[in-house]
C-alpha cells in the first residue's frame, strides 16, 4: 500500500488544455472519489495516474516514487476498468491469474491467491466460466478480483458501476465499500454519479472543467459546500439556488429577491448590506408551514414513499422541498415552506464562493 | 415458408389450393426457373461431362498430371499461408488510426482493386529474362545476368506465388483489420497494467481475437486460390514446357487448348474430394455452428 499526490497536474492535447494543474493528497489507505460531470477531467486524470496517458504537466508520485516515466506495468497498480476489460478467451481463474502469471510467479502462489479472492468474492462457482458465460454483476466481480489478486500498491476504479442496472449497483457499491474496509489498499474511484460519491468516498474531489472545486469529506462538501457548484453538484434532489441581494439593518438579516421575496437568515450571516447574493438551502431543509416563511404555490407532489418531493412557486422561482410526511400537500395548494436558518447556504452571487459565516 | 408447406398440405386435403398458397407459388417461380436454370443445370451438366471413365484414363495417364497436382498443392499450400501470415502482421500496421496510414491504405489496396491482365502482364514483362525491368536493373548494379525468372519451374512457380500474395495480400489485410478492429481497446489497456509485452498482448489478446476470422479466411482464401486462373495464365501460361501447370489452367488447356472438354472437367472434378469437405466446413464457421 502506498500514499498517491498529484502536483500541479496539467494534461494537454496539442494547444488545447483539458486538465489545469490539480493538487491532490491521498493519504495511504483512503478511498478518494473524483467525481464531476462528463468532461471535467476526472477519467484523464485517472488514467494518467494509471500511466495510460502521458502526463503534460507537474508530478504524480506513487509511494515516494516520482511515476511519471514509469512504465503502467511497472507502478504496481490495478484499474478496474467500466467495461471490465476482461479477457474473452480466457476463464475466470485464469484472468484473475493473468498478471501474476505474466510477473511469473509460481503456479502454487498464482492457484492460492486466485483461491483466496475468488472465496471474498464468491466466485468459486464460476472460476472455470467464460467472461461470455457471466451476468454483469458476476463480470463486475471477476474485475475486482484480477486487481485484487495483485495485491497492489493502488486500486484505479474508473465508473466501474455504470454498465448495471439500479439494484445491483447499490449492492456492488456496498461491496467494493465492505472490500476496502477489509482490504485498506488505497483506492481512487472515478464516477460521475454523486450518490455513489457520498455513500463510498472517505474523501471526495469535485472535479469541474479540469479543475478541483473543492476537496472533502462527504459530509463536509454537503454542509460547507465551498461554491456554488460544489452547492449544485452534491444532494439530491438539487439545492434551491435562489438570487437576491444581502439586506441587514442592524437588529436583523435577510436576502431581498427582485420579486420582492424577503428569505430569512440567522443573525451571524457574513457579507455587506447591499452585497448580491446566491441564497442556497436544500429541499430537505424546508419545512412545511401554514403561517411563517416562504409563501408558495404547490406545482407537483411527487410521493416516493419515504418521502415527498414538493415542488413549488416562489414568486416566480421554482424552489423544492422534501418532506418525511406526505401532509395531504396537492397542486395548487398556497402554502409556506420554513427554511432551518442554520443550514442555510450564501454564496457570492459574482464569484459563486461561499461566503464565511 | 412453413406455413405456406402447410397451407398447401390442407389444401390438398380439401381438394385446391386456397388463393394465398397458389399466389405464393407464383411468386416464387421465377426464382425456381432461374435457379434450375443457372445453377442446377451448368453443375449438373458440368458432373455429367464429368461421369467418362474414359477422360481420368485420359488425365491420369498424361505425364504432365501429377506433375500439376503437385504444383497445385505448392501453390495453395504456400500462397494461401504466407499470404495470410502476411496480411496478419500487416494488419497490425494498417489498424492504426492515423492519418497517413488510412491515405496508404488507399493505395495499399489498388493492386487488388485493379484488374489482372493489365497488371500481371506488366509484371511477365517485368520479369522478362532478356530485356525485362528486373533483370536490366540486375544487370546494372551486378554486371550479371539474372535468372530467368519465368522459364523453369521453381522460379516459375515462385514468380507465380510472389505475382498471387501481391495481388490479393491487400484484401485478406483489410480483412484482417476488420477483425482486429472488434477488439475492445480496453482488453489492451488492462494487458499494459497486467504488465504484458507486446508479443504477449499479441498471443493472448490479439491472435485469440481473430482466430476465427483468420481461420475462416484460411478456408475461403483455399477455395478462391484453387480458382485463380489468372495469376498463372497470365504470367507463364502454365509453361515453360508445361512445367508451372495448376489443375485450373491445366482444365482449361484441355477444353479449349485441345477441344477435350471431358478431360478438361475431369481435371476440376479431381479436386472436388478435397474442396467440399471445406466449403461444408466453411459454410458451417459461417453459419457459426462451429464455434
Amino acid at each position: 500500500m502506498a500514499s498517491v499526490s498529484v502536483e500541479a497536474v496539467r494534461k494537454r492535447y496539442g494547444a488545447l488544455e483539458v486538465i489545469h494543474g490539480i493538487d491532490i493528497k491521498i493519504p495511504d489507505g483512503e478511498f478518494v472519489v473524483l467525481v464531476g460531470p462528463s468532461g471535467c477531467g476526472k477519467s484523464t486524470l485517472l488514467r494518467m495516474i494509471a500511466g495510460l496517458e502521458e502526463i503534460s504537466g507537474g508530478v504524480v508520485r506513487i509511494g515516494d516514487k516520482v511515476v511519471n516515466e514509469v512504465p503502467s506495468k511497472d507502478r504496481d497498480i490495478a484499474m478496474v476498468f467500466q467495461n471490465y476489460a476482461l479477457y474473452p478467451h480466457m476463464t475466470v481463474r485464469e484472468n484473475m491469474g493473468f498478471s501474476l502469471k505474466l510477473r511469473k510467479a509460481e503456479r502454487g502462489v498464482i492457484a492460492e491467491r486466485v483461491k483466496k479472492a475468488s472465496q471474498i468474492l464468491g466466485l468459486d462457482p464460476y472460476l472455470e466460466r467464460y467472461p461470455k458465460q457471466l451476468s454483469g454483476g458476476q463480470r463486475q466481480r471477476v474485475a475486482m478480483g484480477r486487481a485484487i489478486v495483485r495485491n497492489p500498491q493502488v486500486f484505479l476504479f474508473d465508473e466501474p458501476l455504470s454498465n448495471l442496472d439500479a439494484k445491483l449497483r447499490v449492492q456492488m457499491r456496498t461491496e467494493i465499500k465492505a472490500l476496502h474496509q477489509q482490504l485498506k489498499t488505497t483506492s481512487i474511484y472515478v464516477t460521475h454519479d454523486q450518490i455513489e460519491a457520498m455513500t463510498m468516498a472517505d474523501r471526495i474531489v469535485v472535479m469541474h472543467d479540469g479543475i478541483v472545486e473543492q476537496i472533502g469529506s462527504p459530509l463536509e462538501l454537503y454542509e460547507q459546500p465551498a461554491n456554488l457548484f460544489v452547492a449544485g453538484f452534491i444532494g439530491s434532489p438539487a439545492i434551491n439556488l435562489i438570487h437576491g441581494k444581502l439586506r441587514r439593518d442592524g437588529t436583523r438579516n435577510w436576502v431581498a429577491t427582485d420579486a420582492g421575496v424577503d428569505l430569512p437568515l440567522d443573525g451571524n450571516a457574513a457579507g455587506q448590506d447591499g452585497q448580491p447574493v446566491v441564497y442556497g438551502i436544500r429541499p430537505e431543509h424546508l419545512a412545511p408551514s401554514d403561517s411563517s416563511g416562504l409563501p408558495v404555490t404547490v406545482s407537483v407532489v411527487e410521493p416516493t414513499g419515504a418521502s415527498t418531493f414538493v415542488y413549488a412557486d416562489l414568486s416566480g422561482a421554482q424552489i423544492c422541498g422534501v418532506f418525511a410526511e406526505h401532509h395531504g400537500i396537492h397542486p395548487g395548494n398556497r402554502m409556506n415552506f420554513m427554511p432551518r436558518l442554520d443550514r442555510v447556504h450564501l454564496f457570492d452571487a459574482g464569484t459563486g464562493k461561499r461566503l464565511a459565516g | 415458408m412453413v406455413s405456406l408447406a402447410q397451407d398447401v398440405a390442407s389444401s390438398h386435403r380439401s381438394g385446391r389450393m386456397s388463393a394465398e398458397a397458389t399466389w405464393g407459388l407464383i411468386m416464387l417461380l421465377p426464382y425456381i426457373a432461374i435457379f434450375l436454370t443457372f445453377v442446377l443445370y451448368p453443375v449438373g451438366y458440368g458432373i455429367w461431362l464429368g461421369t467418362d471413365i474414359k477422360a481420368y484414363h485420359r488425365i491420369f495417364d498424361d505425364p504432365i498430371f501429377l506433375r500439376t497436382l503437385a504444383n497445385t498443392v505448392i501453390f495453395l499450400g504456400l500462397a494461401v499461408n504466407i499470404k495470410l501470415l502476411l496480411a496478419l502482421l500487416l494488419s497490425g500496421f494498417f489498424v492504426h488510426e492515423r492519418r497517413w496510414i488510412r491515405w496508404l491504405s488507399f493505395i495499399f489496396i489498388l493492386p487488388w482493386a485493379i484488374p489482372s491482365i493489365p497488371t500481371i502482364l506488366s509484371f511477365r514483362w517485368m520479369l522478362n529474362a532478356e530485356w525485362g525491368m528486373i533483370n536490366s536493373l540486375i544487370f546494372q548494379f551486378t554486371f550479371q545476368d539474372g535468372p530467368g525468372w519465368l522459364l523453369n519451374r521453381v522460379y516459375g512457380l515462385g514468380s507465380i506465388i510472389t505475382i498471387h500474395i501481391w495481388k490479393y495480400l491487400p484484401f485478406w489485410t483489410l480483412i484482417l483489420v476488420a477483425a482486429r478492429l472488434t477488439i475492445s481497446k480496453d482488453l489492451y489497456e488492462s494487458a499494459d497494467v497486467d504488465g504484458a509485452s507486446g508479443l504477449q498482448k499479441f498471443l493472448y489478446i490479439t491472435f485469440p481475437g481473430v482466430r476465427n476470422m483468420y481461420i475462416t479466411s484460411t478456408l475461403l482464401s483455399t477455395i478462391w486460390t484453387l480458382g485463380d486462373f489468372n495469376s498463372i495464365y497470365l504470367l507463364t501460361g502454365g509453361g515453360p514446357a508445361d512445367s508451372t501447370q495448376v489443375l485450373a489452367t491445366l482444365g482449361i488447356r484441355y477444353a479449349f487448348g485441345m477441344s477435350e472438354v471431358r478431360a478438361g472437367v475431369a481435371t476440376i472434378i479431381v479436386a472436388l474430394p478435397f474442396m467440399v469437405p471445406i466449403v461444408v466446413l466453411m459454410v458451417k464457421r459461417l453459419r457459426g455452428e462451429d464455434r
